[in-house]
Protein backbone atom coordinates (compact mmCIF):
# COMPACT_ATOMS: atom_id res chain seq x y z
CA UNK A 1 0.00 0.00 0.00
CA UNK A 2 2.79 2.35 0.95
CA UNK A 3 4.60 1.79 -2.32
CA UNK A 4 1.35 2.38 -4.16
CA UNK A 5 0.84 5.68 -2.43
CA UNK A 6 4.39 6.63 -3.22
CA UNK A 7 3.90 5.81 -6.84
CA UNK A 8 0.64 7.77 -6.91
CA UNK A 9 2.46 10.80 -5.59
CA UNK A 10 5.29 10.27 -7.98
CA UNK A 11 3.06 9.74 -10.99
CA UNK A 12 0.86 12.67 -10.14
CA UNK A 13 3.88 14.89 -9.78
CA UNK A 14 5.15 13.70 -13.11
CA UNK A 15 1.72 14.09 -14.66
CA UNK A 16 1.17 17.60 -13.45
CA UNK A 17 4.50 18.68 -14.89
CA UNK A 18 3.50 17.04 -18.17
CA UNK A 19 0.17 18.83 -18.05
CA UNK A 20 1.92 22.07 -17.34
CA UNK A 21 4.03 21.40 -20.38
CA UNK A 22 0.84 21.50 -22.43
CA UNK A 23 0.86 17.84 -23.37
CA UNK A 24 -2.74 17.31 -22.22
CA UNK A 25 -4.46 14.83 -24.47
CA UNK A 26 -5.87 11.32 -24.08
CA UNK A 27 -6.38 10.32 -20.45
CA UNK A 28 -3.59 12.26 -18.92
CA UNK A 29 -3.54 13.77 -15.50
CA UNK A 30 -5.88 16.72 -15.19
CA UNK A 31 -8.24 15.46 -17.89
CA UNK A 32 -11.95 15.81 -17.23
CA UNK A 33 -14.16 13.22 -18.88
CA UNK A 34 -17.87 13.65 -19.09
CA UNK A 35 -20.05 10.81 -20.37
CA UNK A 36 -23.66 10.02 -20.99
CA UNK A 37 -25.42 6.76 -21.65
CA UNK A 38 -27.61 4.22 -19.96
CA UNK A 39 -27.30 2.06 -16.87
CA UNK A 40 -29.10 -1.19 -16.27
CA UNK A 41 -29.35 -1.90 -12.56
CA UNK A 42 -30.00 -5.50 -11.50
CA UNK A 43 -30.41 -6.12 -7.78
CA UNK A 44 -29.20 -9.58 -6.78
CA UNK A 45 -31.37 -9.85 -3.72
CA UNK A 46 -30.66 -12.13 -0.79
CA UNK A 47 -33.72 -11.63 1.36
CA UNK A 48 -34.15 -12.35 5.00
CA UNK A 49 -37.51 -13.44 6.36
CA UNK A 50 -40.17 -10.95 7.30
CA UNK A 51 -40.75 -10.63 11.02
CA UNK A 52 -44.02 -11.68 12.65
CA UNK A 53 -46.83 -11.61 11.92
CA UNK A 54 -46.25 -13.09 8.52
CA UNK A 55 -46.24 -16.44 6.80
CA UNK A 56 -42.98 -18.14 7.75
CA UNK A 57 -40.36 -17.68 5.03
CA UNK A 58 -41.95 -14.51 3.65
CA UNK A 59 -39.30 -12.88 1.46
CA UNK A 60 -38.93 -10.22 -1.20
CA UNK A 61 -37.19 -9.75 -4.48
CA UNK A 62 -36.45 -6.54 -6.34
CA UNK A 63 -36.75 -6.09 -10.08
CA UNK A 64 -34.35 -4.53 -12.57
CA UNK A 65 -34.49 -1.09 -14.11
CA UNK A 66 -32.73 0.88 -16.84
CA UNK A 67 -32.22 4.64 -16.76
CA UNK A 68 -30.30 7.36 -18.54
CA UNK A 69 -26.99 7.80 -16.84
CA UNK A 70 -23.68 9.48 -17.15
CA UNK A 71 -20.68 10.34 -15.13
CA UNK A 72 -17.77 12.57 -14.54
CA UNK A 73 -14.20 11.36 -14.27
CA UNK A 74 -11.14 13.33 -13.30
CA UNK A 75 -7.68 12.00 -13.99
CA UNK A 76 -5.59 12.63 -10.91
CA UNK A 77 -2.61 11.12 -12.64
CA UNK A 78 -2.14 9.34 -15.93
CA UNK A 79 -3.49 6.18 -14.24
CA UNK A 80 -5.44 7.17 -11.16
CA UNK A 81 -8.82 8.81 -11.48
CA UNK A 82 -11.81 9.81 -9.45
CA UNK A 83 -15.10 8.81 -11.00
CA UNK A 84 -18.58 9.98 -10.12
CA UNK A 85 -21.32 8.12 -11.97
CA UNK A 86 -24.63 9.93 -12.25
CA UNK A 87 -27.97 8.48 -13.16
CA UNK A 88 -31.62 9.32 -13.16
CA UNK A 89 -33.30 7.65 -10.20
CA UNK A 90 -34.09 4.00 -10.74
CA UNK A 91 -37.54 2.70 -9.99
CA UNK A 92 -37.71 -0.89 -8.89
CA UNK A 93 -40.64 -3.21 -8.35
CA UNK A 94 -40.63 -5.09 -5.08
CA UNK A 95 -42.15 -8.53 -5.54
CA UNK A 96 -42.94 -11.42 -3.22
CA UNK A 97 -40.54 -14.35 -2.79
CA UNK A 98 -40.33 -17.41 -0.57
CA UNK A 99 -43.71 -18.12 1.01
CA UNK A 100 -45.29 -15.24 -0.90
CA UNK A 101 -43.72 -16.00 -4.29
CA UNK A 102 -46.05 -15.16 -7.13
CA UNK A 103 -47.93 -12.57 -5.09
CA UNK A 104 -47.15 -9.93 -7.68
CA UNK A 105 -45.91 -6.41 -7.12
CA UNK A 106 -45.92 -5.50 -3.45
CA UNK A 107 -44.63 -2.02 -4.02
CA UNK A 108 -42.05 0.13 -5.69
CA UNK A 109 -39.01 1.98 -4.49
CA UNK A 110 -36.85 4.62 -6.13
CA UNK A 111 -33.13 4.16 -5.84
CA UNK A 112 -30.35 6.63 -6.35
CA UNK A 113 -27.04 4.93 -5.78
CA UNK A 114 -24.46 7.66 -5.20
CA UNK A 115 -20.93 6.33 -5.62
CA UNK A 116 -17.49 7.83 -5.65
CA UNK A 117 -14.89 5.57 -7.22
CA UNK A 118 -11.16 5.60 -7.10
CA UNK A 119 -10.06 4.10 -10.41
CA UNK A 120 -6.86 2.73 -11.78
CA UNK A 121 -6.67 2.97 -15.58
CA UNK A 122 -4.23 0.60 -17.21
CA UNK A 123 -1.88 1.29 -20.11
CA UNK A 124 -0.33 4.51 -21.30
CA UNK A 125 -2.30 7.73 -21.08
CA UNK A 126 -2.73 8.08 -24.82
CA UNK A 127 -3.53 4.43 -25.54
CA UNK A 128 -6.87 4.16 -27.30
CA UNK A 129 -8.13 1.17 -25.34
CA UNK A 130 -7.79 1.46 -21.58
CA UNK A 131 -9.28 -1.04 -19.19
CA UNK A 132 -9.76 0.11 -15.66
CA UNK A 133 -10.69 -1.12 -12.21
CA UNK A 134 -12.37 0.90 -9.53
CA UNK A 135 -13.45 0.68 -5.95
CA UNK A 136 -15.71 3.03 -4.14
CA UNK A 137 -18.21 3.83 -1.50
CA UNK A 138 -21.89 3.88 -2.38
CA UNK A 139 -24.70 5.58 -0.57
CA UNK A 140 -27.76 3.68 -1.66
CA UNK A 141 -30.47 6.29 -1.36
CA UNK A 142 -33.91 4.64 -1.30
CA UNK A 143 -36.97 6.84 -1.32
CA UNK A 144 -40.50 7.36 -2.60
CA UNK A 145 -41.50 3.86 -1.52
CA UNK A 146 -45.05 2.88 -2.38
CA UNK A 147 -47.22 -0.06 -1.40
CA UNK A 148 -49.98 -1.76 -3.32
CA UNK A 149 -53.32 -3.50 -2.90
CA UNK A 150 -51.42 -6.79 -2.72
CA UNK A 151 -49.13 -5.56 0.06
CA UNK A 152 -52.06 -4.22 2.06
CA UNK A 153 -53.98 -7.45 1.51
CA UNK A 154 -51.31 -9.80 2.74
CA UNK A 155 -50.30 -7.65 5.71
CA UNK A 156 -53.73 -6.64 6.98
CA UNK A 157 -54.10 -3.16 5.50
CA UNK A 158 -56.93 -1.74 3.44
CA UNK A 159 -57.43 1.18 1.06
CA UNK A 160 -58.52 3.41 3.94
CA UNK A 161 -55.57 2.27 6.00
CA UNK A 162 -52.99 1.12 3.48
CA UNK A 163 -49.83 -0.65 4.51
CA UNK A 164 -46.98 1.79 4.02
CA UNK A 165 -43.46 0.76 3.22
CA UNK A 166 -40.21 2.45 4.06
CA UNK A 167 -36.73 1.25 3.15
CA UNK A 168 -33.51 2.34 4.84
CA UNK A 169 -30.81 4.02 2.81
CA UNK A 170 -27.41 2.55 3.58
CA UNK A 171 -23.73 2.84 2.69
CA UNK A 172 -21.97 0.00 0.91
CA UNK A 173 -18.84 -0.99 -0.94
CA UNK A 174 -18.76 -1.00 -4.74
CA UNK A 175 -16.32 -2.53 -7.20
CA UNK A 176 -16.03 -1.57 -10.84
CA UNK A 177 -14.41 -3.01 -13.96
CA UNK A 178 -14.56 -1.09 -17.19
CA UNK A 179 -13.10 -0.30 -20.53
CA UNK A 180 -12.83 2.97 -22.42
CA UNK A 181 -11.98 3.39 -26.05
CA UNK A 182 -10.90 6.75 -27.44
CA UNK A 183 -11.75 7.56 -31.03
CA UNK A 184 -9.77 10.73 -31.04
CA UNK A 185 -8.57 13.46 -28.72
CA UNK A 186 -12.00 14.17 -27.38
CA UNK A 187 -14.50 11.44 -27.95
CA UNK A 188 -14.60 8.03 -26.33
CA UNK A 189 -16.94 5.19 -25.53
CA UNK A 190 -17.04 3.67 -22.08
CA UNK A 191 -18.49 0.51 -20.62
CA UNK A 192 -18.35 -0.78 -17.07
CA UNK A 193 -19.76 -3.46 -14.85
CA UNK A 194 -20.29 -2.51 -11.26
CA UNK A 195 -21.09 -4.65 -8.26
CA UNK A 196 -22.27 -3.09 -5.03
CA UNK A 197 -22.60 -4.65 -1.63
CA UNK A 198 -25.46 -2.84 0.07
CA UNK A 199 -28.24 -3.88 2.39
CA UNK A 200 -31.54 -2.39 3.28
CA UNK A 201 -34.13 -2.89 5.93
CA UNK A 202 -37.73 -2.37 4.94
CA UNK A 203 -40.29 -1.50 7.57
CA UNK A 204 -44.04 -1.78 7.11
CA UNK A 205 -46.56 0.44 8.82
CA UNK A 206 -48.15 -2.79 10.08
CA UNK A 207 -45.01 -3.35 12.12
CA UNK A 208 -43.15 -6.08 10.25
CA UNK A 209 -39.61 -5.61 9.06
CA UNK A 210 -37.47 -7.43 6.54
CA UNK A 211 -33.75 -7.24 5.92
CA UNK A 212 -32.38 -7.80 2.45
CA UNK A 213 -29.03 -7.65 0.74
CA UNK A 214 -29.62 -5.80 -2.52
CA UNK A 215 -26.11 -6.32 -3.92
CA UNK A 216 -26.93 -4.94 -7.37
CA UNK A 217 -24.91 -5.46 -10.50
CA UNK A 218 -25.01 -2.48 -12.82
CA UNK A 219 -24.00 -2.44 -16.46
CA UNK A 220 -23.19 1.00 -17.79
CA UNK A 221 -22.46 2.09 -21.33
CA UNK A 222 -21.91 5.59 -22.53
CA UNK A 223 -20.28 8.01 -24.90
CA UNK A 224 -17.99 10.63 -23.46
CA UNK A 225 -16.03 13.73 -24.14
CA UNK A 226 -12.67 14.67 -22.74
CA UNK A 227 -11.52 18.17 -22.08
CA UNK B 1 -22.11 17.32 -25.23
CA UNK B 2 -25.39 19.14 -25.14
CA UNK B 3 -27.42 15.96 -24.91
CA UNK B 4 -25.74 15.16 -21.64
CA UNK B 5 -26.93 18.21 -19.88
CA UNK B 6 -30.60 17.33 -19.29
CA UNK B 7 -29.81 13.96 -17.77
CA UNK B 8 -27.14 15.28 -15.47
CA UNK B 9 -29.28 18.22 -14.50
CA UNK B 10 -32.18 15.90 -13.75
CA UNK B 11 -29.95 13.65 -11.74
CA UNK B 12 -28.79 16.57 -9.68
CA UNK B 13 -32.38 17.70 -9.20
CA UNK B 14 -33.26 14.16 -8.21
CA UNK B 15 -30.37 14.12 -5.79
CA UNK B 16 -31.58 17.25 -4.09
CA UNK B 17 -35.15 15.99 -4.02
CA UNK B 18 -33.94 12.74 -2.54
CA UNK B 19 -32.08 14.66 0.10
CA UNK B 20 -35.36 16.23 1.13
CA UNK B 21 -36.56 12.73 1.98
CA UNK B 22 -39.29 11.39 -0.26
CA UNK B 23 -42.29 10.37 1.79
CA UNK B 24 -43.53 6.91 0.90
CA UNK B 25 -47.15 6.34 0.08
CA UNK B 26 -49.67 3.59 -0.10
CA UNK B 27 -49.24 3.34 -3.85
CA UNK B 28 -52.07 2.11 -5.98
CA UNK B 29 -54.50 0.49 -3.57
CA UNK B 30 -57.11 -0.34 -6.16
CA UNK B 31 -57.09 -4.03 -7.02
CA UNK B 32 -56.28 -5.19 -10.53
CA UNK B 33 -59.82 -6.51 -10.87
CA UNK B 34 -62.50 -3.90 -10.22
CA UNK B 35 -64.94 -5.92 -8.12
CA UNK B 36 -68.35 -4.37 -7.67
CA UNK B 37 -69.69 -6.55 -4.89
CA UNK B 38 -69.04 -9.48 -2.65
CA UNK B 39 -71.20 -12.59 -2.45
CA UNK B 40 -70.53 -15.06 0.34
CA UNK B 41 -71.78 -18.61 0.86
CA UNK B 42 -71.00 -20.76 3.85
CA UNK B 43 -71.37 -21.21 7.58
CA UNK B 44 -70.54 -19.48 10.85
CA UNK B 45 -66.97 -18.81 9.75
CA UNK B 46 -68.41 -16.41 7.15
CA UNK B 47 -71.59 -15.29 8.92
CA UNK B 48 -71.68 -11.49 9.12
CA UNK B 49 -74.72 -11.35 11.41
CA UNK B 50 -77.62 -13.55 10.28
CA UNK B 51 -78.64 -14.17 13.87
CA UNK B 52 -78.12 -10.70 15.23
CA UNK B 53 -81.65 -10.52 16.56
CA UNK B 54 -82.43 -7.87 19.19
CA UNK B 55 -81.80 -10.46 21.90
CA UNK B 56 -78.39 -11.43 20.52
CA UNK B 57 -77.51 -7.79 19.81
CA UNK B 58 -78.36 -6.83 23.40
CA UNK B 59 -75.48 -9.06 24.52
CA UNK B 60 -73.16 -7.37 22.05
CA UNK B 61 -73.14 -10.51 19.88
CA UNK B 62 -73.98 -11.33 16.28
CA UNK B 63 -70.89 -12.85 14.71
CA UNK B 64 -68.99 -16.00 15.62
CA UNK B 65 -65.96 -14.30 17.09
CA UNK B 66 -65.12 -11.95 19.95
CA UNK B 67 -67.75 -9.37 19.02
CA UNK B 68 -67.21 -5.64 19.26
CA UNK B 69 -68.23 -2.58 17.29
CA UNK B 70 -65.13 -2.93 15.13
CA UNK B 71 -64.74 -6.74 15.05
CA UNK B 72 -64.40 -7.96 11.49
CA UNK B 73 -64.49 -11.51 10.25
CA UNK B 74 -62.48 -12.46 7.17
CA UNK B 75 -65.39 -11.69 4.83
CA UNK B 76 -65.65 -8.15 6.23
CA UNK B 77 -61.92 -7.66 5.88
CA UNK B 78 -61.85 -8.78 2.27
CA UNK B 79 -64.72 -6.38 1.51
CA UNK B 80 -62.79 -3.54 3.18
CA UNK B 81 -59.71 -4.32 1.16
CA UNK B 82 -61.56 -4.38 -2.11
CA UNK B 83 -63.56 -1.27 -1.14
CA UNK B 84 -66.83 -2.99 -2.03
CA UNK B 85 -69.96 -2.39 0.07
CA UNK B 86 -69.86 -3.89 3.56
CA UNK B 87 -71.47 -7.31 3.36
CA UNK B 88 -74.87 -7.64 5.06
CA UNK B 89 -76.77 -10.84 5.83
CA UNK B 90 -79.17 -11.96 3.11
CA UNK B 91 -81.43 -13.50 5.71
CA UNK B 92 -81.85 -12.70 9.39
CA UNK B 93 -83.79 -14.28 12.22
CA UNK B 94 -83.60 -17.02 14.79
CA UNK B 95 -86.19 -19.71 15.61
CA UNK B 96 -85.34 -19.63 19.30
CA UNK B 97 -87.52 -21.28 21.87
CA UNK B 98 -87.65 -22.51 25.45
CA UNK B 99 -84.89 -21.22 27.68
CA UNK B 100 -83.44 -19.26 24.76
CA UNK B 101 -86.73 -17.78 23.52
CA UNK B 102 -85.50 -14.26 24.27
CA UNK B 103 -83.13 -14.56 21.29
CA UNK B 104 -85.91 -15.27 18.79
CA UNK B 105 -86.35 -13.01 15.78
CA UNK B 106 -88.55 -13.19 12.70
CA UNK B 107 -86.99 -14.78 9.63
CA UNK B 108 -86.58 -11.96 7.12
CA UNK B 109 -84.92 -11.90 3.69
CA UNK B 110 -82.96 -8.85 2.61
CA UNK B 111 -82.98 -8.45 -1.15
CA UNK B 112 -80.10 -5.97 -1.20
CA UNK B 113 -77.76 -8.21 0.83
CA UNK B 114 -75.57 -10.95 -0.59
CA UNK B 115 -73.86 -12.48 2.45
CA UNK B 116 -75.72 -15.78 2.64
CA UNK B 117 -73.47 -17.68 5.02
CA UNK B 118 -75.20 -18.71 8.24
CA UNK B 119 -73.98 -20.26 11.45
CA UNK B 120 -74.66 -23.99 11.42
CA UNK B 121 -75.08 -24.29 7.65
CA UNK B 122 -74.00 -27.45 5.90
CA UNK B 123 -73.33 -28.12 2.22
CA UNK B 124 -76.66 -29.68 1.27
CA UNK B 125 -78.26 -30.97 4.48
CA UNK B 126 -80.69 -28.40 5.94
CA UNK B 127 -80.20 -29.51 9.54
CA UNK B 128 -76.99 -28.16 11.06
CA UNK B 129 -75.84 -27.59 14.63
CA UNK B 130 -78.21 -25.61 16.88
CA UNK B 131 -81.09 -26.00 14.38
CA UNK B 132 -84.59 -26.12 15.90
CA UNK B 133 -85.05 -29.61 14.42
CA UNK B 134 -82.60 -30.86 17.04
CA UNK B 135 -85.04 -30.11 19.87
CA UNK B 136 -86.21 -33.69 19.52
CA UNK B 137 -82.70 -35.10 20.00
CA UNK B 138 -82.32 -37.69 22.78
CA UNK B 139 -78.97 -36.09 23.64
CA UNK B 140 -79.69 -33.37 26.22
CA UNK B 141 -76.89 -31.05 25.02
CA UNK B 142 -78.01 -31.30 21.42
CA UNK B 143 -81.63 -30.77 22.45
CA UNK B 144 -80.63 -27.67 24.45
CA UNK B 145 -78.83 -26.29 21.41
CA UNK B 146 -81.98 -26.82 19.35
CA UNK B 147 -83.56 -24.08 21.44
CA UNK B 148 -81.39 -21.46 19.74
CA UNK B 149 -83.03 -22.36 16.45
CA UNK B 150 -80.23 -21.42 14.00
CA UNK B 151 -81.66 -21.28 10.48
CA UNK B 152 -78.78 -23.27 8.94
CA UNK B 153 -79.87 -22.76 5.33
CA UNK B 154 -77.53 -25.10 3.43
CA UNK B 155 -75.06 -23.75 0.87
CA UNK B 156 -76.95 -25.31 -2.01
CA UNK B 157 -80.07 -23.31 -1.03
CA UNK B 158 -78.02 -20.18 -0.32
CA UNK B 159 -76.78 -20.29 -3.90
CA UNK B 160 -80.20 -20.96 -5.40
CA UNK B 161 -81.63 -18.11 -3.33
CA UNK B 162 -79.02 -15.79 -4.79
CA UNK B 163 -79.66 -16.96 -8.34
CA UNK B 164 -83.39 -16.51 -7.82
CA UNK B 165 -82.68 -12.93 -6.82
CA UNK B 166 -80.41 -12.11 -9.77
CA UNK B 167 -82.35 -13.72 -12.56
CA UNK B 168 -80.32 -16.89 -12.60
CA UNK B 169 -76.79 -15.66 -13.10
CA UNK B 170 -73.76 -13.91 -11.66
CA UNK B 171 -72.65 -10.73 -13.44
CA UNK B 172 -68.98 -11.71 -13.48
CA UNK B 173 -67.84 -8.71 -11.44
CA UNK B 174 -68.54 -10.09 -7.98
CA UNK B 175 -66.05 -11.73 -5.74
CA UNK B 176 -67.68 -14.95 -4.57
CA UNK B 177 -66.47 -16.46 -1.31
CA UNK B 178 -67.21 -20.07 -0.39
CA UNK B 179 -66.28 -21.74 2.88
CA UNK B 180 -68.34 -24.69 4.12
CA UNK B 181 -68.10 -28.23 5.38
CA UNK B 182 -67.18 -27.83 9.04
CA UNK B 183 -70.74 -28.46 10.22
CA UNK B 184 -70.82 -31.58 8.06
CA UNK B 185 -67.74 -32.69 10.01
CA UNK B 186 -69.46 -32.04 13.35
CA UNK B 187 -72.74 -33.68 12.37
CA UNK B 188 -71.08 -36.69 10.79
CA UNK B 189 -68.79 -37.22 13.78
CA UNK B 190 -71.70 -36.91 16.22
CA UNK B 191 -73.13 -40.24 15.13
CA UNK B 192 -69.86 -42.19 14.88
CA UNK B 193 -69.88 -45.04 17.39
CA UNK B 194 -73.64 -45.09 17.74
CA UNK B 195 -75.26 -45.35 14.31
CA UNK B 196 -72.28 -44.90 11.94
CA UNK B 197 -68.67 -46.02 11.53
CA UNK B 198 -65.59 -43.80 11.06
CA UNK B 199 -65.36 -45.03 7.46
CA UNK B 200 -68.92 -43.94 6.82
CA UNK B 201 -68.17 -40.50 8.25
CA UNK B 202 -65.16 -40.13 5.95
CA UNK B 203 -67.22 -41.23 2.97
CA UNK B 204 -69.96 -38.76 3.90
CA UNK B 205 -67.39 -35.96 4.04
CA UNK B 206 -65.93 -36.87 0.67
CA UNK B 207 -69.47 -36.81 -0.67
CA UNK B 208 -70.04 -33.36 0.85
CA UNK B 209 -66.87 -32.15 -0.88
CA UNK B 210 -68.08 -33.50 -4.21
CA UNK B 211 -71.40 -31.73 -3.66
CA UNK B 212 -69.71 -28.45 -2.74
CA UNK B 213 -67.30 -28.55 -5.67
CA UNK B 214 -70.14 -29.40 -8.05
CA UNK B 215 -72.07 -26.41 -6.72
CA UNK B 216 -69.04 -24.21 -7.34
CA UNK B 217 -68.61 -25.56 -10.84
CA UNK B 218 -72.20 -25.68 -12.03
CA UNK B 219 -74.07 -23.12 -9.91
CA UNK B 220 -71.39 -20.46 -9.42
CA UNK B 221 -68.78 -20.61 -12.19
CA UNK B 222 -71.34 -22.22 -14.51
CA UNK B 223 -73.69 -19.32 -13.89
CA UNK B 224 -71.23 -16.62 -14.84
CA UNK B 225 -69.06 -15.97 -11.78
CA UNK B 226 -65.47 -15.22 -12.81
CA UNK B 227 -63.82 -14.68 -9.44
CA UNK B 228 -64.45 -17.36 -6.85
CA UNK B 229 -62.46 -17.99 -3.70
CA UNK B 230 -63.03 -21.39 -2.12
CA UNK B 231 -61.46 -21.84 1.30
CA UNK B 232 -60.90 -25.40 2.42
CA UNK B 233 -61.56 -26.58 5.96
CA UNK B 234 -59.14 -25.41 8.61
CA UNK B 235 -57.51 -28.08 10.73
CA UNK B 236 -60.51 -28.82 12.97
CA UNK B 237 -58.55 -31.45 14.90
CA UNK B 238 -56.44 -28.68 16.47
CA UNK B 239 -59.37 -26.63 17.78
CA UNK B 240 -59.94 -26.43 21.55
CA UNK B 241 -63.09 -28.48 20.95
CA UNK B 242 -61.16 -31.33 19.35
CA UNK B 243 -58.44 -31.15 21.99
CA UNK B 244 -61.08 -31.47 24.73
CA UNK B 245 -62.75 -34.38 22.93
CA UNK B 246 -59.44 -36.17 22.61
CA UNK B 247 -58.94 -35.93 26.36
CA UNK B 248 -62.28 -37.59 27.07
CA UNK B 249 -62.43 -39.80 24.00
CA UNK B 250 -58.95 -40.84 22.79
CA UNK B 251 -58.75 -41.28 19.04
CA UNK B 252 -61.38 -38.67 18.28
CA UNK B 253 -58.78 -36.11 17.28
CA UNK B 254 -57.27 -38.40 14.65
CA UNK B 255 -60.74 -39.23 13.39
CA UNK B 256 -61.62 -35.54 13.15
CA UNK B 257 -58.49 -34.96 11.12
CA UNK B 258 -59.16 -37.93 8.88
CA UNK B 259 -62.65 -36.78 7.93
CA UNK B 260 -61.48 -33.19 7.49
CA UNK B 261 -58.75 -34.32 5.15
CA UNK B 262 -61.17 -36.58 3.30
CA UNK B 263 -63.22 -33.47 2.58
CA UNK B 264 -60.27 -31.25 1.69
CA UNK B 265 -58.53 -33.68 -0.62
CA UNK B 266 -61.73 -34.37 -2.51
CA UNK B 267 -62.42 -30.64 -2.77
CA UNK B 268 -58.91 -29.95 -4.06
CA UNK B 269 -59.02 -32.65 -6.70
CA UNK B 270 -62.47 -31.62 -7.91
CA UNK B 271 -61.65 -27.93 -8.15
CA UNK B 272 -58.15 -28.34 -9.53
CA UNK B 273 -57.77 -26.29 -12.68
CA UNK B 274 -61.27 -24.81 -12.65
CA UNK B 275 -61.01 -21.43 -14.34
CA UNK B 276 -61.83 -18.53 -12.04
CA UNK B 277 -61.48 -20.50 -8.82
CA UNK B 278 -58.79 -19.81 -6.25
CA UNK B 279 -58.58 -22.55 -3.63
CA UNK B 280 -57.15 -21.23 -0.39
CA UNK B 281 -55.42 -23.74 1.88
CA UNK B 282 -56.70 -22.72 5.31
CA UNK B 283 -55.92 -26.22 6.52
CA UNK B 284 -52.19 -25.79 5.99
CA UNK B 285 -52.10 -22.32 7.50
CA UNK B 286 -54.18 -23.19 10.56
CA UNK B 287 -51.95 -26.22 11.15
CA UNK B 288 -48.88 -24.01 10.93
CA UNK B 289 -50.45 -21.40 13.18
CA UNK B 290 -50.99 -24.05 15.84
CA UNK B 291 -47.42 -25.35 15.56
CA UNK B 292 -45.68 -22.05 14.98
CA UNK B 293 -47.83 -19.39 16.67
CA UNK B 294 -45.09 -16.81 17.24
CA UNK B 295 -44.57 -16.34 13.50
CA UNK B 296 -48.14 -15.15 13.30
CA UNK B 297 -47.94 -13.12 16.53
CA UNK B 298 -50.45 -15.47 18.11
CA UNK B 299 -50.16 -15.68 21.87
CA UNK B 300 -52.49 -18.64 22.45
CA UNK B 301 -53.73 -21.31 20.05
CA UNK B 302 -55.49 -23.69 22.43
CA UNK B 303 -57.60 -21.65 24.88
CA UNK B 304 -60.83 -19.94 23.82
CA UNK B 305 -60.85 -16.19 24.46
CA UNK B 306 -64.55 -16.26 25.39
CA UNK B 307 -65.24 -17.21 28.96
CA UNK B 308 -67.56 -20.21 29.38
CA UNK B 309 -68.60 -18.98 32.82
CA UNK B 310 -69.15 -15.28 32.22
CA UNK B 311 -72.62 -14.13 33.29
CA UNK B 312 -72.48 -11.75 30.32
CA UNK B 313 -72.71 -14.74 27.95
CA UNK B 314 -75.68 -17.06 28.68
CA UNK B 315 -74.54 -19.43 25.89
CA UNK B 316 -71.54 -20.52 28.00
CA UNK B 317 -68.72 -19.24 25.89
CA UNK B 318 -70.42 -19.69 22.50
CA UNK B 319 -68.97 -16.92 20.40
CA UNK B 320 -72.26 -15.80 18.82
CA UNK B 321 -73.01 -14.07 22.13
CA UNK B 322 -69.41 -13.40 23.15
CA UNK B 323 -68.15 -9.87 23.29
CA UNK B 324 -65.19 -8.12 24.81
CA UNK B 325 -67.36 -7.95 27.96
CA UNK B 326 -67.34 -11.73 28.32
CA UNK B 327 -63.80 -12.82 27.55
CA UNK B 328 -61.47 -14.46 30.02
CA UNK B 329 -59.06 -12.30 32.02
CA UNK B 330 -55.96 -10.94 30.33
CA UNK B 331 -55.10 -9.78 26.83
CA UNK B 332 -56.86 -12.09 24.37
CA UNK B 333 -56.36 -9.86 21.32
CA UNK B 334 -53.86 -12.29 19.81
CA UNK B 335 -55.62 -15.53 20.69
CA UNK B 336 -56.45 -17.90 17.84
CA UNK B 337 -59.82 -19.05 19.15
CA UNK B 338 -62.82 -17.11 20.37
CA UNK B 339 -64.74 -20.24 21.37
CA UNK B 340 -63.95 -23.96 21.04
CA UNK B 341 -64.15 -23.82 17.23
CA UNK B 342 -64.42 -20.20 16.00
CA UNK B 343 -61.53 -17.77 15.42
CA UNK B 344 -60.96 -14.41 17.07
CA UNK B 345 -61.01 -11.27 14.91
CA UNK B 346 -57.22 -11.49 14.79
CA UNK B 347 -57.31 -15.07 13.48
CA UNK B 348 -59.91 -13.92 10.96
CA UNK B 349 -57.48 -11.21 9.90
CA UNK B 350 -54.80 -13.87 9.35
CA UNK B 351 -57.25 -15.87 7.23
CA UNK B 352 -58.09 -12.76 5.23
CA UNK B 353 -54.38 -12.24 4.56
CA UNK B 354 -54.08 -15.79 3.27
CA UNK B 355 -57.08 -15.24 1.02
CA UNK B 356 -55.50 -12.00 -0.22
CA UNK B 357 -52.32 -13.88 -1.02
CA UNK B 358 -54.29 -16.38 -3.08
CA UNK B 359 -56.11 -13.57 -4.88
CA UNK B 360 -52.86 -11.73 -5.44
CA UNK B 361 -51.28 -14.83 -6.97
CA UNK B 362 -54.25 -15.09 -9.29
CA UNK B 363 -53.57 -11.52 -10.40
CA UNK B 364 -56.78 -10.17 -8.90
CA UNK B 365 -55.20 -7.68 -6.47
Amino acid sequence: MKTKLHSIALVSLLASSLAAAGAAQAQTAGTWMLRGGVTHLMPDVDSGNMTAPSLPNTQIDVGNDTRLSGGLTYMLTNNWAIDLPLALPFKHDIVGAGAIAGAGTLGTVKALPITVFMQYRFAEANTALRPYLGAGVTYSKLYDETGSAALSGITGGSPSNPTLLSADSRFGLTLQAGLSYSFNEHWFVDGAVVKSFVKTKATLSTGQTIEAKLNPVAVMVGVGYKF
Amino acid sequence: MKFLKPSIASAIVALSLAACGGGGGGGDQSPAVKFTSLVSFGDSLSDVGSYKTPGIASLGGGKYTVNSATAQIWVDRIASQLAVPTPCPAQTGLNASGALAAFAGPVTNHAECTAYAQGGSRVTNPIGPWNAALLASPDPTTAFQGQLGQLTVPVTTQISNHLAKTGGSFNGKELVLVLAGANDVFMNLATVGTTTTPAQAATAMATAAVELSNLVKTQIVGKGAKYVVVVNLPNISLTPSALASEASKPGSQALTDAVTQAFNSQLASNLNGVQGVVLVDAYAQSTDQAKNPAAYSLTNVTTPACSSTSPANPLQGYSLTCSSASTIAGDVSRYQYADPVHPTPYAHDLLARLVSLGMSRAGWL
